[in-house]
């Protein structure tokens, strides 16, 4: 009998009635979102926080290069059943980073590096931190380039002179504000002449912080140093992130050549590659998303039992008031539909109402706390569109129970 | 036969209605027959306990007869369902009740405009109907006001600004002054005069012989039957 446009319209009539009358009762309505306003505002700050982290993960690993790969000499993880399988201890030598460039045409920069852990004397303190030995070219590949001063040159490297660059947290921590150019320190007792200050490359995603380190030519610190012929890593630098499987294969072929390792033998050397860390890093975020959704997504339920609840109560308290509407020509369907509606009206209020919050309290944490700024646009229009849906399956029942009742009795209010 | 100007608003025949509760069974209307016709003002008194509310709720369309037929307008009504009834209700059955039935929450003017919600023609000027309706009871002053905030006597004015919005073929006021005091009694039994006087049908609904004794003409409902009795054979 009514067209479509004239439903809309006559819905669009009843809901703003209904807004008006939830909004005239401003404590309960208040009452009845608020499960559904703290799980929406939960679910914003935890994505939010998930979404930061992933972004800091994946800003770390661009930072250090997605288009290398790290040659570690490890023994290769023994598998479980196979005893007599013959762990190789491959040693990594200086010149498998020239015959690398050599032979693998993918590969357009590499350098050898050592790695070691060692207590810095200076200034009459002294610290503990990441000594690394590498060769001019190493400290390009790996991004470490002066901020003040130099880095050393391939003389330096030749001669082995002792000289180091240091990161700008170990400059503070060993020479205060006080500038360390041509400073003296010593790496065990082996003395270096401070030549630069790192620029600041942040933390590793492992965490390690890569300004409290300090970088010194490859020939000192195997002669000076660390005392032995071969090295920790082999940095081989790719033609781009597309490449990266491909080069870390070539490269592997091209070291159990070089080695000799015969085939079924497992490699003694590790391959890091940075495009597979930021890979699963952020597989690892995501997970972490989806849990957070799963958690939320209780939350909201035990919200929208809140809005039923009191959609149970109000039915039975406008007894009365729903015998009327029926009295003035409401029929069972409009007195469905306009406690469905109150009840969508009340989960959307909550599902906006934790949206708000949500977002409040992650820009509080972005002012306060540094917490990295990412507000989930996308999950809080999912958040909103979850109330919603919840606001129409908590309301059926409530909204059933109230279109049922007989009009002669709801107006007694029986 | 349905010339609106002769057919009666309401015609019932031989109106039957029994509860059961339980296994007793209650004959409360026992073969109702009236007309009332248009711009009548009917008077329906009885006892508690006489059946005068069934028969109310059953020309109100909120209940049906067992038995017997029911033409509104003349069209039989008796047989209609759920949606129907409510239907029909909206077009031309407007309530006036005992306890006013406002919703506290709404304001006058947005009490006047609630069986807009339901009725099934466009109203596009509902607001300019609303103000009409609350002008004619003479609270044109008190749109914005809300039922906490009016006297008995304006709350139930505001009721009857909302039973005549959809403008109605039978105004059913049950008791309409029964919480009223004296004077807000009078004033609203004048609006109801007034409003036939204006073309309006209005069956009231009274246990007070002297409120019945201002329709044009009282029936007294007895044992479950309607008569055309004298006023003073009434208790």
């Amino acid at each position: 009998m009514t067209t479509p446009a004239g439903r809309a319209r006559r819905l669009w009539r009843q809901a703003r009635l209904s807004a008006r009358l939830l909004g005239a009762h401003r404590l309960r309505t208040a009452l009845s979102a608020s499960g559904l306003i703290a799980g929406v505002a939960t679910v914003m700050v935890m994505v939010a926080l998930g979404r930061g982290a992933e972004r800091r993960v994946v800003e770390r690993v661009r930072a250090l290069g997605t288009d290398l790969l790290v040659v570690t000499a490890a023994p290769a993880p023994r598998i479980a059943g196979r005893a007599r399988q013959v762990a190789t201890t491959t040693q990594l030598r200086p010149a498998d980073a020239p015959a690398i460039l050599e032979e693998v045409l993918r590969a357009r920069a590499a350098a050898p590096a050592v790695h070691r852990t060692l207590v810095v004397r200076a200034n009459g303190r002294n610290t503990t931190v990441a000594v690394t030995g590498t060769t001019p070219e190493g400290l390009r590949i790996r991004g470490i380039s002066a901020a003040r001063g130099r880095v050393h040159d391939d003389h330096e490297e030749r001669e082995r002179r002792r000289v180091a660059v240091i990161g700008p947290i170990l400059a503070a921590t060993l020479f205060g504000t006080d500038d360390p150019i041509g400073r003296d320190l010593r790496i065990g007792n082996v003395p270096f002449e401070v030549v630069g200050v790192a620029r600041s490359r942040g933390v590793d995603p492992g965490g390690a912080d890569l300004d409290n380190a300090l970088a010194i030519p490859l020939e000192t610190a195997l002669r000076r140093v660390v005392n032995v012929p071969y090295v920790d890593a082999l940095y081989v630098q790719g033609r781009g992130t597309a490449e990266l499987e491909a080069l870390e294969a070539d490269v592997r072929a091209m070291l159990r050549a070089r080695h000799r390792i015969r085939d079924g033998v497992p490699e003694a050397f590790n391959v890091q590659n940075q495009a597979v860390i930021l890979r699963t890093e952020r597989a690892a975020a995501r997970a972490l998303d989806q849990l957070t959704v799963g958690v939320a997504a209780l939350a909201v339920v035990v919200g929208g039992i809140g809005i039923l609840a009191v959609m149970l109560i109000s039915v039975r308290e406008r007894t009365r008031e729903i015998g009327l509407r029926r009295a003035l020509g409401a029929r069972r369907s409009d007195i469905r539909t306009q406690f469905v509606t109150e009840s969508v009206l009340l989960a959307v209020a909550g599902g906006v109402g934790g949206v708000a919050l949500g977002v409040l309290i992650t820009l509080a944490g972005a002012a306060l706390a540094s917490w990295s700024l990412v507000i989930p646009w996308s999950a809080a229009a999912l958040s909103v569109a979850a109330s919603a849906l919840l606001g129409i399956g908590v309301g059926t029942v409530p909204a059933t129970r109230a279109a049922r009742l007989e009009p002669i009795a709801a107006l007694r209010g029986i | 036969m349905t010339d609106p100007h002769t057919t009666p608003v309401i015609a019932i025949r031989n109106l039957q209605r029994t509860y059961r509760k339980g296994g007793a069974e209650t004959a409360v209307l026992r073969g109702v027959t009236a007309d009332v016709g248009r711009g009548e003002f009917l008077a329906i008194t009885g006892a508690s306990g006489s059946g005068k509310s069934t028969l109310m709720n059953i020309l109100g369309l909120l209940d049906q007869p067992d038995a017997g037929t029911y033409l509104l307008d003349g069209v039989d009504v008796s047989r209609a369902d759920d949606d129907a009834r409510s239907t029909l209700r909206s077009r031309h059955i407007g309530f006036v009740f005992q306890q006013f039935h406002l919703m506290e929450r709404a304001t006058a003017l947005e009490n006047v405009m609630l069986p807009l919600l339901y009725a099934t023609d466009e109203h596009t000027d509902g607001d300019a109907r609303a103000r009409a309706a609350l002008e004619t009871v003479g609270l044109a002053h008190r749109l914005t006001h809300r039922p906490g905030e009016l006297s008995g006597g304006e709350q139930q004015r505001v009721a009857i600004a909302r039973a005549l919005i959809n403008d109605p073929s039978l105004l059913l006021a049950d008791e309409p002054t029964g919480n009223l005091d004296e004077r807000s009694g009078a004033e609203v039994m004048e609006l109801l005069r007034s409003l036939q006087a204006a073309g309006r049908t209005i069956v009231l609904v009274t246990h007070d012989p002297t409120l019945a004794a201002r329709a044009d003409r009282a029936m007294v409902m007895r044992d479950g039957r309607l008569d055309a009795r004298e006023l003073a054979g009434a208790e």
